[in-house]
């Protein structure tokens, strides 16, 4: 095999045209990692927002929270069926909720956009995964009191602790961060359900009853009494089912990322291609060379592949690298309503992506140019100049 | 044809001629040439450009196949060699020795004279034994860590036989190896092989327009459109009989 240093040194003597190669390479692979890392990001707050077990109940052809109705009476009546799992205390896990949308401003002028505030009681934060308080406290009913998270806070206007937001005029006091693993949750802002729906002037009415049930059995059996049964006739989504729906908007955010990245790859591509062609033709002598001394076709081919490879997976190194400032900054987009907040999220997979990535582009980059090495006539090829 | 104190046949020419295709036109290069190398020989080819010597000492190195006749060099028919073959014989009997030097530019002195070995299945310690071997030969030991560009003309040509000879090869095939040198550093080289000749024996094939290079080969032969015109056996022959 022909030694790799001589690869390696023929791309530090071009070093030009190394580091061009390496900077589009690495942008392109920066790029599309920020892009899987942005959509893996949200998957994730939606994907982790949902329990197996859990069920959202809304109104009879209703499909979200927002266009939902229940009577307050009718949705506490849900808490006494059978089959609803409970918590340490013997209270089962039903949680009587109301959502409403705010219009409200974003920090640094960027506008408005809707926010979902929630109104929940204090068994409302167990069907949450991982909920905790990060900073601040804990709301206290009847003081019209809120608390959001810390990617809200920073995103938008009058969230930060001490702040207040204004509910059709009245006031809410921001008292406390929550976390909530990253799901969806981090993306509203909570306050007392009773204190909410005064603010709303709708005391007798919820959105939805969010509830979780003892087993897959139970749950089956629970959507079945709560659509049939005349004193309900609601209709008990699957919280799984619910999120996958919102699921589809980051999977058309992925798709249109992933056909932007084709694009791109494809001209990093010829980025590479050029630069290896280029390192063919001035190195034509030296090829002639290397096969009259007894280097086969093989090693030839391989030799020119692995430069190639070598150029693109540190363009490809340097893209993964320029996204990590990014892994955990949160940012938000569109869903449905209101405005969902997630994190960038770069895991081994995401990396690997990028990484993958950088190997295809030297691969099939470096595949031409390598194969008119080998074509290359050793007696034609040794007198070149 | 052979040096008649010479030990076994290392290269048969028999009828071989050799054509090029350019568009429709075919150019016959080589016609009828018979040639028989001994174990020691050291031939010269001399003649016009375009005579076809570079031609035929490609022949013989295995770069090229004739278009017909037999080229047989160390007991192996080239003509109906593989191109993998070819590479592989070549590796193991062919020293090569350029014009140009031909040395890799991003590798030193040391590195391209071990290039040849990193196909033997040599071990490194074995590796670095033979590359200061050859080294010292060629009277450059001390310059191993030079590249190409830190080394003269003449230097460069001498770590480039090194590397022709570090696999020690039956056979040594030179195109033009003092025509891109100054008289001084050009008798040096023709010294350098003309030792390699006669104290480690290689035979040697080496193409020149010069007359003093051919005068130190044991035999001439000059090509003229593609056919052996003449053979002389060189004043250094002469004076080896007496």
């Amino acid at each position: 095999m022909i030694p790799a240093k001589y690869n390696l040194r023929n791309l530090r003597v071009r070093w030009m045209t190394t580091l061009l190669t390496v900077v589009s390479t690495g942008l392109v692979v920066w790029a599309s990692v920020l892009c899987f890392g942005l959509t893996d990001g949200l998957q994730y707050a939606l994907k982790v927002t949902g329990h197996e077990l859990d069920l959202i109940v809304l109104r009879k052809g209703a499909t979200d929270e927002i266009g939902s109705g229940i009577e307050q009476k009718v949705a506490r009546e849900i808490a006494s069926l059978p089959g609803i799992a409970k918590n340490e205390q013997g209270q089962p896990q039903c949680s009587v909720e109301f959502v409403t949308i705010l219009t409200k401003p974003r920090r640094n002028s960027g506008g408005t956009v809707n926010l979902i505030v929630r109104g929940l009681e204090s068994i409302g934060r167990t069907l949450r995964p991982g909920f905790r308080i990060v900073q601040g406290r804990d709301i206290e009913p009847g003081k019209f009191e809120a608390m959001t998270s810390r990617s809200m806070a920073a995103r938008f206007e009058n969230l930060a602790i001490g702040e207040k937001i204004e509910v059709n005029r009245q006031y809410f006091e921001i008292v406390g961060y929550y976390e909530a693993a990253g799901s969806a949750a981090e993306s509203e802002v909570w306050t007392d359900l009773r204190d909410l729906t005064i603010a709303r002037k709708t005391p007798a009415a919820v959105s939805a009853v969010c509830l979780r049930a003892e087993s897959p059995e139970q749950r089956d059996a629970l959507t079945t009494v709560l659509a049939k049964d005349k004193r309900f006739q609601l209709n008990a989504i699957r919280e799984t089912k619910y999120f996958e729906d919102q699921m589809n908007q980051a999977n058309a955010v992925q798709y249109i990322g992933y056909i932007i990245a084709g694009f791109l790859i494809f001209g990093a591509m010829f980025a590479a291609a050029n630069t290896m062609y280029a390192a063919v033709a001035s190195r034509a002598r030296e090829i002639g060379t290397l096969r009259a001394l007894g280097f086969p076709q093989g090693s030839i081919l391989l030799s020119f592949l692995f430069e190639s490879v070598v150029l693109c997976s540190l363009g490809g190194l340097i893209g993964c690298l320029g996204t990590l400032p990014f892994n955990g900054l949160s940012t938000g987009t569109a869903n449905q309503f209101s405005e969902i907040t997630f994190s960038f999220r770069f895991g081994p997979r995401v990396l690997a992506q990028g990484v993958m990535l950088a190997l295809v582009m030297g691969l099939l980059g470096g595949l031409l140019p390598a194969i008119r090495a080998v074509r290359l006539n050793i007696i034609t090829a040794l007198r070149e100049r | 044809m052979s040096n008649s104190n010479a030990g076994e046949t290392v290269v048969v020419v028999r009828e071989v001629c050799k054509e090029f295709r350019r568009d429709q036109l075919t150019i016959p290069v080589l016609s009828g040439i018979n040639l028989q190398l001994s174990e020691g020989d050291y031939l010269a080819l001399m003649g016009p450009s375009g005579s076809g010597k570079t031609t035929l000492l490609n022949l013989i190195a295995g770069l090229d196949r004739p278009t017909a006749g037999d080229v047989i060099v160390c007991g192996q028919n080239l003509g109906q060699s593989s191109e993998g073959e070819l590479a592989k014989w070549r590796s193991r009997h062919v020293g090569f020795i350029f014009q140009m030097y031909n040395l890799i530019p991003v590798l030193t002195a040391y590195e391209n004279v071990e290039l040849p070995l990193t196909l033997t299945s040599l071990s490194r310690r074995q590796r670095d034994d033979h590359v200061k071997a050859a080294l010292e030969v060629v009277g450059l030991q001390d310059r191993m860590d030079h590249y190409p560009r830190q080394l003269s003309g003449g230097q460069e040509q001498r770590v480039a036989i090194a590397r022709a000879i570090v696999t020690d090869p039956t056979l040594l095939v030179a195109d033009e190896p003092t025509g891109d040198l100054d008289a001084k550093s050009a008798g040096e080289i023709l010294e350098l092989l003309h030792r390699l000749n006669t104290e480690f024996r290689k035979t040697i094939v080496m193409v020149t327009h010069d007359p003093n290079a051919a005068a130190r080969a044991r035999r001439i032969l000059h090509l003229e459109k593609g056919l052996l015109v003449s053979e002389v056996v060189s004043s250094r022959a002469k004076e080896s009989v007496q």
